[in-house]
């Protein structure tokens, strides 16, 4: 990259940070409460509003009930968070639900709340940052018209925040935090006071409702379902053990505990002063509950702005949570392989740039199908939240009586209890929710889980086939190397690959053509290699694959078939694929062909024309052969066997970007598995692959005439190509950086993996 | 902007220098380590750095460990010979060694069959 590019991308993104400055610095509870609890807190902005939006529909008389069923929800959530601090301290590692209901209730259980909790980071910001983009338009009612495109600009802001990452992002949310607590507890007292000498009315107080339904239980059930919203966040605190200052635990449930207190009065005070200002919210409502509240006992002062400012923050707080939740969380599925792979690493901020690409676009999309309104989006919400919370308290039961700890009975009996009464409110959701929208997440969350369960039996099926049928080292006679180059033209390429060939000296060596006018020019270069003309017949690609395919047929199960394609690069870059598609296309399809290996010796354009017009075979003196290894398996070793027929001058295995566990792990099995060449694990600090094995290659100095590196990658091909995509396309892009690179041969060895 | 004239410096300043920056300021934490950049061969000397690069090397006789310890002023190998498993050395890890300082094929520093302890680094927690 230039300079200025380099600058821009920083000034954007911020310096890439080496995977070692990921150390967490640990949380005292004033910190930790703002950080984990502003998801929690941030509800109260639209909890109460959900309430009376569905007792609006019985009429002005049943507006009253908003103080009752809060106070319903209140019980709820002091029931859920005296659970949650027996969760926290059977989990001082972090009891994130998935681990929880993973460990203690199995695979399906794991899937179920991997999936609903997936499902819910997306939703947690489409409902968050839509709530925030309410209360600016509370504020400044003439933005109403530009509502989806403010929520999405709003999207955009934090995704970028998020993709900067950010090591002190603690103190940042302590602001808001707290000054939305304050500013709540001032409105609440403020309310309170001038109650005294009768309340302040607001705007909406007196507007006429035509009653649409009759108060039966149901509509009491829904009103009631609808306050839950005030629980979303409190698992947080559960998954943030690990964060907090010594007693973990301990400053754990002590955080739950305030956060307990807070939300419950805060709720309850704004439930009670919605009631006696008497504020009537409709869907066709500009300002929001809460805003119309301030605006009330505050007038149209500053304090009315403030409030609505600092609702505006902690709810883009609360979404913020669910953007480091999601990679987090991906990654975990991923580590067991219940997602794609390529949600494992991180990029160049040490964040996972991915996770948070497909949080930011699904949030976005959920905003524009639902027009950013906030009452049809939190209609989804709430599923996934309950049915963690049970799994969660389900999962944690099962652990107190597996591990039978001290007092264990009391702790269970709390959790069992707290798991059986969200369980009820689960249905309680489903039944009150399910045609407004809550019907979507229940057909979503199987599909997720099917998806997630089909990953996970392709890498558990990969995984078994490389180890299978168990290969030993040199434990019998290694294979043959067969040779056939491919000859379109006779360039500088063509005669570096002969010399190349030469130095191998395979059992059998042989040119072929796809014309006869090559003959001259190949008998100068080399008269003694026999070259065939392929007939004419089907496409070219078909002809060769035909030919190679019946020499294949003649080679023992060991021996080596490689096909030789010599390369004068004219363009960088992915232009040289736009520009030479055929020779792409037929090399990617040697891939699928079972026992043939291509192995590219590639010349730059310059270095072509420099040659001398005379083309002239020279063997290389060194040859420096370089296996890309990320494991010990059949994939592996076949690698090796192959690197071993090409008379190596020197022959090594090395690894580059490894998770640190791997590393070991890797080092171990290498030591275990008695492969007689050494291994070399290398760090890719700023995981870039290609640029810390290109750093690699550089030290031996390769030149193309005298000294060449050979990089042989072993790939492992699946039949299906939608399969492919799983096993991301790391050697795709490390083979098309290798390419441009002076004195490098790259060599693919596929190893099918069958259906 | 224009009053600070080395913001493009610094913004294109490489990641690396950043990094033994920061190394350098672990490394200063740990007690009785002599920064790499000033171990004098020949001497014994005890040094803290992370494991920037492994080496497993059957050839020089089964179970040869070399890693590459870097703490920011300079490398240094670290090399065990006769072992089974990496009890614990792995890439990224913080660690202090301790031995005898020699000097490599290469010209690289070397100490051979370090007493080594695992520490907490300054990188991956």
């Amino acid at each position: 990259m230039s300079r200025t590019a380099t600058a821009l991308k920083r000034l954007i993104v911020g310096h890439p940070i080496s995977s070692g400055e990921l150390g967490h610095t640990l949380l005292p509870k004033g910190i930790a409460l703002p950080v984990f609890a502003s998801d929690a807190l941030s509800s109260m902005a639209y909890a109460t509003q959900e309430i009376l939006l569905v007792l609006a529909l019985v009429g002005l008389a049943a507006l009253s009930l908003v103080v009752p069923i809060a106070i319903a929800v209140a019980l709820l959530l002091a029931i859920v968070i005296v659970s949650y601090r027996q969760i926290v301290r059977a989990y001082p590692g972090g009891g994130g639900a998935y681990v929880v209901a993973y460990e203690n209730l199995g695979f399906t259980a794991g899937l179920a709340v991997g999936a609903a909790l997936l499902l819910d980071y997306i939703l947690t910001v489409s409902v968050s940052i839509t709530a925030g983009g309410d209360a600016i338009i509370s504020a400044i009612p003439a933005l109403a018209d530009h509502k989806v495109g403010i929520t999405l600009l709003l999207i955009a802001l934090v995704t970028l925040a998020n993709l900067r990452g950010s090591k002190e992002s603690g103190r940042i949310f302590a602001v808001p935090t707290y000054g939305f607590v304050v500013a709540i507890y001032a409105l609440i007292i403020t309310g309170l006071v001038k109650c005294l000498g009768g309340c302040p009315q607001a705007e909406s107080a007196g507007e006429h409702l035509e009653p649409e339904a009759m108060l039966t239980a149901f509509v009491l059930l829904k009103a009631f379902a609808a306050g839950t919203t005030a629980l979303t966040g409190v698992e947080a605190i559960a998954e943030g053990v690990p964060v907090f200052r010594f007693p973990q635990s301990k400053n754990a449930a002590a955080t739950l505990g305030i956060l307990g207190v807070l939300s419950i009065s805060m709720f309850i005070g704004v439930s009670w002063l919605t009631d006696h200002t008497n504020v009537v919210y409709t869907e066709e409502a500009t300002r929001t509950v809460v805003s119309q509240v301030a605006h009330a006992v505050f007038g149209g002062g500053p304090m009315f702005y403030v409030i609505q400012v600092l609702t505006a923050l902690i709810l883009i707080l609360a979404a913020n949570t669910a953007y480091t939740g999601f990679p987090v969380l991906a990654s975990i599925l991923a580590k067991d392989k219940m997602m794609p792979r390529q949600f494992r690493s991180r990029g160049d901020r040490l964040v996972f740039s991915n996770g948070i690409v497909i949080l930011a676009v699904s949030a976005s999309l959920l905003v524009v199908i639902f027009d950013a309104n906030l009452n049809k989006l939190i209609q989804l919400y709430l599923v996934g939240v309950f049915l963690s919370f049970t799994l969660a308290q389900a999962g944690t039961v099962m652990r107190w009586r597996r591990m039978r700890e001290p007092g264990w009975q009391k702790s269970a009996a709390i959790n069992a209890f707290g798991g059986a009464v969200t369980g009820i409110v689960l249905v309680v959701v489903i039944l009150t929710k399910f045609k407004s929208g809550a019907w979507i997440i229940i057909l979503a969350t199987p599909l997720v889980m099917f998806l997630m369960r089909a990953v996970y039996k392709h890498y558990t099926y990969v995984t078994d086939q490389l180890a299978n049928p168990e290969r030993k080292p040199l434990d019998r006679r290694p294979g043959h190397q067969h040779m056939v180059i491919l000859v379109e033209q006779v360039d500088a390429a063509t005669a570096r690959a002969v010399g190349y060939v030469r130095s191998v000296r395979p059992a059998d060596l042989h040119a072929v053509a796809f014309d006869d006018s090559v003959r001259d020019d190949w008998a100068k270069l080399a008269p003694q290699v026999e070259l065939t003309l392929i007939p004419t017949g089907e496409s070219r690609k078909a002809r060769l694959k035909k030919h190679l395919r019946s020499l294949r047929n003649d080679l023992g199960r060991d021996d080596f078939l490689t096909l030789v394609v010599p390369e004068v690069l004219r363009s960088k870059g992915l232009w040289q694929i736009l520009r030479q598609p055929g020779l792409q296309r037929l090399k990617a399809s040697f891939l699928r062909e079972p026992g043939i290996q291509v192995l590219d010796v590639p010349l730059d354009r310059s270095e072509a024309q420099a040659a001398s017009e005379t083309h002239r075979s020279i063997e290389p003196a060194r040859n420096y052969v370089l296996v890309l290894v990320a494991g010990v398996h059949n994939a592996t070793l076949q690698a090796i066997e192959y690197a071993e027929t090409l008379r190596p001058t020197d022959l090594r295995a090395v690894s580059f970007g490894l998770d640190p566990e791997a590393t070991e792990k890797l080092g171990n099995d290498w030591l275990a598995s008695g492969i007689p060449h050494p291994l070399e694990i290398d760090d890719s600090p700023f995981r870039d692959i290609g640029g810390s094995l290109i750093d690699y290659v550089h030290r031996f100095k390769p030149d193309g005439v005298k000294r060449v590196v050979t990089v042989v990658m072993p790939e492992f091909i699946v039949s299906k190509r939608r399969h492919q995509l799983l096993h991301g396309q790391t050697a795709l892009i490390i083979k098309s950086r290798l390419l441009f690179e002076r004195g490098v041969v790259a060599v693919s060895v596929p190893y099918p993996i069958e259906d | 902007m224009s009053n600070n004239p080395g913001w493009l410096d610094r913004l294109t300043k490489p990641p690396e220098a950043v990094r033994s920056e920061n190394l350098r300021k672990w490394a200063e934490t740990i007690s009785g380590a002599t920064p790499i950049g000033e171990a004098s061969e020949q001497r014994r000397h005890r040094v803290a750095g992370v494991v920037q690069n492994i080496r497993i090397d059957p050839r020089q006789g089964s179970g040869c460990i070399e890693a590459t310890v870097i703490d920011g002023s300079g490398e240094i190998l670290a090399k065990w010979l006769g072992r089974q498993s990496m009890s614990g050395i792995h890439l990224g890890a913080g660690i202090v060694i301790e031995g005898m300082v020699g000097v490599g094929l290469d010209e690289e520093k070397v100490i051979l069959n370090p007493e080594y302890q695992l520490v907490p680094g300054p990188e991956r927690g």
